[in-house]
């Protein structure tokens, strides 16, 4: 037997108690969600799935449902299409300009989300903006787009300058030249950009929260009030499906890269 | 001289103190296989961008036959231009890289791939149609760029020093594919290049550039025999240089007086003709042999053997080291440091050159 190093085991240790903590709090809704009480807490006699048939009966929750999507569905378009405009832009100048540009495009990270919000809803106040569809999608959009600049600049930062210069001289006008060979070098890069925004999107609260009242309710909100209101263990359900439906989408995802 | 196809008239740009191009003027024939040679930073690239409508110029103006094209943009000009990265589109396939050109032009489909499939024999990259850009060599690659860049039938071909990230071998092979193709198919071939082996072995003319002026320009061996200044005499090949003063003439031939030596030397072109000057030497000029044989005494001080040729430093008293370049199959004498030795060369070995 090699003699184990106590750092090894320090480290082993430590990284499993990190995991744990990660990942329980994520399972501890499963068997919530699975209660036969009508409050939030763990199964009393049997396991249930009436919670999952509230959830897919509700009115509410399915409308909130969809408004997610949609309004994830647009906002990761208009990101994409933005965000890989202003990086295919900036990749061309390359200058310091640019530069600056790329480091303003994704300040929205660094700021504090309630601080944004705060700035959202005073000037959708002005624009008439609160409380509409419009509203959250342009504020999402805004939020998504660093995500999607960021992953065409690492598409694009090892695709070779001289390419355009190539492509120019062989006859392709700048258009030609951004969509035929630009564009499909950034394609996995806006791929992932659509993803991210599409999360983005779906997972954000605190500037729906700002910015909405009755009208336009997504699912983060609907959650969210659903525990303000009433400890209704259909949110269990809920985030037990999204936990699910995030599983299964990664692991087409690493499938498919293997 | 027939018109040119291509006239670059007092081409001028800066990149704020550099002058990347220092006025400069050339016309290019139309069919000619033209070498841009210089050190890095010369202005090689910068030249070839303008031509090719990349950068604009602060200054001048470049004319193909009569058309002043100074401000027309690349897609306009219909000239092939190949990189040293090779510069293909990674998202397509060697034949859709090498169809692109034709495809922008909207030629009929069935025209696009009969030229394809000539362009790719032309190169030999026919078996490799389907593959994509990441799964070839570089060499591959390279034949690639030259069969896309020569499929639009270009009216001039623009190379920047396409053969600088292949290995040696390699190189040499393709110098001489480059060369055949240039001969086969009359296209003019603008050529850049920091390499002065690859310059003179395939070049019809050569620009020697530095610090975005023109030094000098002609045939391979107008410029090896008479060059005009130091640095074009140790750029293209090396040269022994020695500080003379002339102290007559006869024709031609100028009469030098060196410390301790006299020699006769030939007048180069705007060089001077009388009071100080430098004589530059190629190594292979000079003849080693063994003592008072020949009419300088002199000392080996170290030898370096390359195979068919080998390198000997020797020093003589009063002018210093001298580099000799002697083939190897000459055995009357073998250099070996220390060795006391004579050197010699011919009436018109030396150019005589303007003073630093
Ligand atoms: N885009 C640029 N910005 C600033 N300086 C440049 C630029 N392009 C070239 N230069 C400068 O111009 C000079 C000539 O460059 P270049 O034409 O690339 O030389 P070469 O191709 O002979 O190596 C160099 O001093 C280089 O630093
Ligand atoms: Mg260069």
């Amino acid at each position: 037997m090699m003699p184990v190093s106590p750092f090894r085991i320090f480290f082993q240790t430590g990284a499993w108690m990190v995991t744990a903590f990660l990942v329980l709090p994520l399972l501890v809704v499963i068997p919530v969600s699975l209660t036969d009480t009508s409050y939030i807490g763990l199964p009393k006699e049997h396991l249930s799935l009436q919670h999952y048939a509230n959830y897919f009966a509700s009115p509410d929750w399915l409308k909130a449902t969809w408004t997610s999507i949609w309004i994830g569905t647009i906002v990761a378009t208009c990101a994409t299409v933005l965000g890989t405009s202003f990086a295919i832009g900036c990749w061309f100048l390359s200058d310091r300009a640019s530069a600056i540009a790329r480091w303003v495009l994704i300040t929205p990270i660094l700021v504090p989300p309630v601080v944004q919000s705060l700035g959202f809803y005073r000037f959708w106040v002005k624009l008439g903006l609160i409380d509409t569809s419009t509203g959250v999608i342009l504020a999402h959009t805004l939020l998504a787009l660093p995500y999607v600049s960021i992953s065409v600049f690492a598409a694009l930062a090892n695709l070779d300058r001289n390419i355009p210069r190539a492509a120019r001289s062989l006859g392709a006008s700048v258009r030609q030249t951004v969509m035929a060979v630009i564009v499909p070098a950034a394609r996995p890069g806006m791929l992932t950009g659509f993803v991210f925004a599409f999360i983005v999107s779906f997972d954000e609260i605190v500037g729906v929260l700002f910015i909405t009242v009755r009208r336009v309710t997504t699912l983060p909100k609907q959650i969210w009030e659903g525990i303000q209101d009433n400890i209704d263990p259909t949110i269990a359900s809920v985030a037990t499906l999204l936990v699910i439906l995030t599983l299964i989408v990664t692991a087409i995802g690493a499938l498919r890269r293997s | 001289m027939t018109t040119p196809i291509l006239s670059v008239s007092n081409a001028v740009k800066r990149y704020g103190d550099v002058h990347a191009l220092d006025h400069v003027s050339q016309d290019i024939a139309d069919g000619e296989f033209l070498t841009l040679l210089g050190p890095s930073g010369s202005g090689k690239t910068t030249l070839l961008s303008a031509i090719a409508g990349f950068i604009t110029l602060d200054e001048g103006r470049i004319a193909l036959r009569d058309t002043d094209i100074t401000r027309q943009p690349p897609e306009h000009r219909d000239f092939g231009m190949v990189f040293q990265g090779y510069a293909l589109f990674p998202t397509m396939t060697v034949r859709d890289n090498v169809a692109f050109p034709l495809k922008v032009r909207k030629r009929p489909a069935a025209e696009i791939r009969a030229r394809v499939d000539e362009c790719l024999d032309l190169v030999q990259m026919g078996q490799y149609a389907d593959r994509m850009p990441s799964q070839l060599s570089g060499g591959q690659q390279q034949r690639v760029a030259l069969a896309r860049a020569l499929s639009f039938h270009p009216q001039v071909l623009l190379l920047d020093e396409p053969l600088s990230a292949l290995d040696k071998k390699l190189r040499a092979d393709l110098q001489w594919e480059l060369k055949a193709l240039h001969d086969r198919l009359g296209v003019t071939f603008i050529y850049v290049t920091h390499d002065q082996e690859e310059a003179l072995s395939m070049s019809d003319r050569i620009v020697i550039l530095k610090d975005g002026k023109i030094q000098q320009d002609g045939k391979p061996g107008e410029l090896y025999n008479r060059p005009v200044n130091s640095f074009v005499a140790d750029f293209l090949g090396k040269s022994n240089f020695i500080d003379v003063t002339v102290t007559g003439a006869e024709g031609d031939l100028l009469h030098c007086e060196a410390k301790g030596a006299s020699f006769p030397a030939i007048a180069s072109e705007n060089g001077p003709r009388s009071g100080q000057a430098r004589a530059a030497l190629r190594p292979e000029r000079l003849r080693l042999a063994a003592p008072g044989e020949e009419f300088l005494p002199a000392r080996v001080r170290q030898v370096s053997y390359l195979g068919e040729r080998c390198q000997v430093i020797v020093t003589h008293d009063t002018l210093g080291d001298l580099l000799v370049s002697c083939p190897t199959w000459k055995t009357d004498i073998t250099p070996a440091p220390d060795l006391p030795v004579s050197i010699g060369w011919d009436r018109d070995a030396c150019v005589l050159l303007a003073p630093e």
